[in-house]
């Protein structure tokens, strides 16, 4: 056998793309909190950047969102469940 | 102490010197940066610590390679087993 073997086409293209998104979240972040302080508030990269608030507003947000799609998946799978049981009775 | 038990320990112990930071009830005058900074770093923290598991996990399956030998002796196994059961009865 081959010592190295590719992963698949599709594998390969998901795991990078997953790979560049998290390095593209973590770089902006990084540079909205941690940098923007340290420059000036007149130059001219500050356009690219939302209001402060929005740095922890936004991923509250998205966690609470995800939170709220978690609970409607169990949900939905005990309702699930319940009706299974109901017809069996 | 349970792991738990440790973990939460730390949390509280970071989370208590965090707020005391940033609600200034120490007394310290901090510069203005580092003020700005400190108050959404817990944020920061739980965003990067989402990043670095995210780009993980996609390295892992880009990088994953594929097993041909262990494929083929499972493949044999399975013929080997199915053969098996039909002699003994079992109808697939």
């Amino acid at each position: 056998a081959l010592p190295f073997l590719q992963a698949t086409g599709t594998d390969q293209v998901v795991g990078l793309g997953l790979v560049a998104v998290s390095l593209i979240i973590f770089t902006y972040y990084t540079a909205w909190v941690i940098l923007l302080p340290f420059i000036d508030s007149e130059h001219v990269i500050h356009k690219f950047f939302l209001p402060r608030a929005y740095a922890v507003a936004i991923p509250l947000a998205a966690g609470l969102l995800l939170l709220l799609c978690v609970g409607l998946f169990i949900t939905y799978i005990m309702l699930k469940k319940q009706r299974v049981t109901k017809k069996a009775q | 102490m349970t792991k738990l038990a440790q973990w939460l320990w730390a949390l509280a112990l970071l989370g208590s010197a965090w707020a005391a930071l940033t609600m200034g009830a120490l007394g310290l005058e901090l510069p203005s940066p580092c003020r700005e900074i400190l108050w959404p770093l817990p944020a920061y923290l739980l965003v990067s610590a989402g990043c670095y598991a995210l780009g993980t996990v996609g390295y892992r399956v880009a990088t994953f390679h594929d097993c041909e030998d262990a494929a083929r002796e499972l493949q044999s196994q399975i013929q080997e087993a199915r053969a098996d059961l039909t002699r003994r009865g079992l109808r697939f």
